[in-house]
């Protein structure tokens, strides 16, 4: 793995060129944000709800080794196998020797971030095994050679003349039909045989269950559940902190989950494997890759209460004009740019860097995770410990500043959907952002951060203790 | 297994109580959480299942099930049950390979319960007949519902229904298989069924 760091605003800066994804990219995120917005609306208790998300991810995490014990004990009880792997080379090897011992050479799964995270694909394939994406955006972009561009929209960055390309590439469609229809049909149809012929089938998992030793698998394309059960030999994959202690727990996440990714009350498909099927084989690798020393890390454990929702991305200025292709990591996007230093700090250097601090990202978290404030924390880590270039610094100074202005501060956080739409202007007219650069393209902004800071600074006054925790003040 | 060597699960939960930097005294778990609306009326049920790309289909008076699955889908070759009130052109239990079930054109199937909040009905290996995969390998479904048979939300479906603890496999299903994955545009009908269907039978 390369340790230079990701060249991130250089790589955005080139997304900004690309006129028409740009385009379509930052307005898609931003109507799904809105479509996130209107379900929060429409249900008094969400704060509630998140309030109660974060205190049941916060107690699993303090009891993880306790409730990954208990889930162990009832897996093994209903006959599933349980592994261990301490990162990803051992998750990969697992997987290998399962997939030899039943010579199964054809492995289809739904998307995953950790087998992403473990470079599964790459480890399996010079070993004979063939391995599908039966999930339409993971696909696309495992034929296309790229790791995902988001959590939940995999291919998000992509227009439907670039999916039209690969396909007549790689099915033999026509490359000038353009309609999203015929080409998801066509994923269909060259998936279908590939399904029914599958050696195995592996999955990645939302949920572990502590108390019934069941996991749970949210999607929407109902690819999980082909992958899962159309052979013998089911593999699921997931991170040690997608516990929660009971069933019950899951009525909270279950209802956060789809309503912050993308608005919609729940996916199309939310399966609980509790046992494997009648003649068949289960395994499931609990992966470490990390996360005990981030559980260990005062400032940042609690990125590890994240449902890879998405939210964050959708809201964040800076994720949607730069795409998530820039953040040259599995997990790009706010979440990522404070977690990724945690699998590698030299490489991944530049992306706390990736943000304004406009504190939308926590507002939208479904599980109450301070994003902005780890984000800043990781700045300082970085700087302390000189991983950041000059420009960077610089850029921190006035963040610093920002930061250490509490009423700057809050006008700066609790400004309007217009503002967030736009870009935080603090970071608009610096100088050396790159951001800024390009910002006055798509979106013209008629006023100066002066003005917008003295108007909106008005208009608050008096309005001591806005709230911020809405996620959305629209 | 080398016994020199500590194995993969014990230097993980060791590394997780090594530092104890959440500490387990200071994050109680909370109570268990029953929010929201409560309304378990149809209604509800169905405004949700269309949000989520799901359909209603009333019998007419005087007509059979059979008759109205197939006043649903004329061109329908294969009609397959996996429940003994419908009586489909074959049974799920006669599905023998993937590739049969790959041909069915319309599965019918007897949901235990619903959730009114999301439009959600629930199937497991007791409805199915251990025929998981067959369900999602036909083109449509058709789902067999009892009004009385729905709870209220989330909250109430994990507390009161037992088959969440009780069952192998457990999918709530909320409306047909669907993506937005090539440039935003909704589609019915990605991997699973294309369409998803409820029939009040009371």
């Amino acid at each position: 793995m390369s340790t230079k760091p990701v060249p991130h605003a250089k790589a955005g800066a080139e997304f900004l060129q690309e006129k028409a994804h740009l385009q379509f990219h930052d307005e898609r995120l931003w109507d799904i944000r809105q479509k996130r917005d209107h379900q929060m609306h429409i249900l008094p208790e969400w704060q509630e709800l998140r309030q109660k998300a974060s205190e049941i991810k916060e107690h699993t995490l303090a009891n993880l080794p306790e409730y990954l014990e208990q889930f162990e004990r009832n897996a093994k009880a209903n006959g599933i196998h349980v592994h261990w792997a301490r990162d990803g080379q051992e998750h990969n090897r697992i997987v290998g020797e399962i997939l030899s011992e039943h010579k199964a050479k054809s492995l289809i799964k739904s998307k995953s971030m950790i087998t992403d995270e473990c470079e599964m694909r790459e480890y399996l394939e010079p070993r004979g095994v063939t391995v599908t994406e039966t999930d339409l955006g993971e696909r696309i972009q495992q034929l296309d050679d790229q790791l995902p561009s988001h959590v939940v929209l995999p291919a998000v960055q992509k227009l439907t003349g670039d999916v039209a390309a690969l396909f007549a590439k790689y099915y033999h469609t026509d490359p000038n039909d353009h309609d999203p229809h015929s080409l998801a049909e066509a994923q269909r149809q060259a998936a279908r045989p590939v399904i029914l012929g599958a050696d195995a089938g592996m999955t990645g998992g939302n949920f572990l269950v502590a108390e019934t030793g069941t996991f749970v698998v949210c999607t929407n394309e109902g690819n999980a559940d082909l992958s899962a059960n159309v052979s013998g030999l089911h593999i699921a994959t997931l991170g040690i902190e997608r516990l929660v202690p009971r069933m019950s727990d899951l009525g909270v996440f279950i209802r956060l989950l789809s309503r912050s990714a993308l608005g919609s009350p729940i996916t199309q498909y939310t399966t609980h494997f509790r046992k494997p099927k009648k003649g068949g084989e289960m395994h499931i690798i609990l992966v470490d890759n990390g996360r005990s020393d981030r559980l260990a890390m005062e400032q940042f454990w609690s990125s590890l209460k994240c449902i890879r929702c998405g939210a964050c991305m959708n809201t964040c200025p800076v994720y949607r004009r730069s795409g998530g292709q820039s953040y040259g990591a599995v997990y790009s996007g706010p979440i990522g740019a404070i977690i990724d230093p945690t699998f590698n700090k030299e490489k991944y250097s530049t992306l706390p860097f990736a943000s304004t601090l406009n504190g939308s990202c926590s507002n939208v978290c479904p599980v109450k995770i301070n994003i902005h404030e780890q984000l800043f924390e990781w700045r300082r880590v970085l700087a302390e410990e000189n991983e950041i270039p000059f420009v960077k610094k610089e850029i921190m100074k006035m963040a610093g500043k920002l930061l250490s202005s509490p009423r700057m501060y809050r006008a700066a956080i609790s400004s309007t959907n217009i503002a967030l739409k736009t870009m935080p202007r603090f970071v608009l007219y610096n100088a050396f952002n790159q951001w800024g650069k390009h910002r006055e393209l798509p979106h013209p902004v008629s006023e100066t951060f002066n003005h917008w800071y003295r108007k909106n600074r008005l208009k608050q006054s008096g309005q001591t203790s806005q709230q911020t925790g809405a996620g959305g003040q629209s | 297994m080398a016994t020199h060597e500590p194995s993969a699960r014990d230097v993980i939960l060791g590394k997780l109580r090594e530092k104890r930097v959440p500490r387990p005294t200071d994050y109680p778990l909370p109570g268990i959480v029953t929010l929201g609306d409560m309304d378990r009326s149809v209604k509800r049920f169905e405004d949700a299942l269309q949000l989520l790309g799901g359909d209603i289909w009333a019998p007419q008076s005087g007509e059979t099930l059979e008759d109205a699955v197939r006043r649903k889908f004329p061109d329908a070759g294969s009609i397959c049950s996996a429940t003994d009130e419908f009586k489909g052109t074959l049974k799920i239990t006669d599905l023998k390979t993937l590739q049969e079930a790959d041909k069915v054109d319309v599965m019918v199937v007897r949901s235990p319960f619903g959730i009114a909040e999301m439009g959600s009905i629930f199937l497991s290996e007791v409805e199915l007949h251990d025929h998981l995969a067959d369900v999602h390998l036909a083109q449509h479904l058709i789902v067999l519902l009892s009004r009385t048979a729905l709870t209220a939300n989330m909250h109430t479906a994990y507390q009161e229904r037992q088959e969440f603890k009780t069952a192998g496999y457990g999918v709530l299903m909320s409306g047909p298989s669907a993506t937005a994955d090539i440039q935003g545009v909704l589609i019915r009908g990605a991997q699973g069924v294309r369409s998803l269907t409820v029939i009040w039978t009371d």
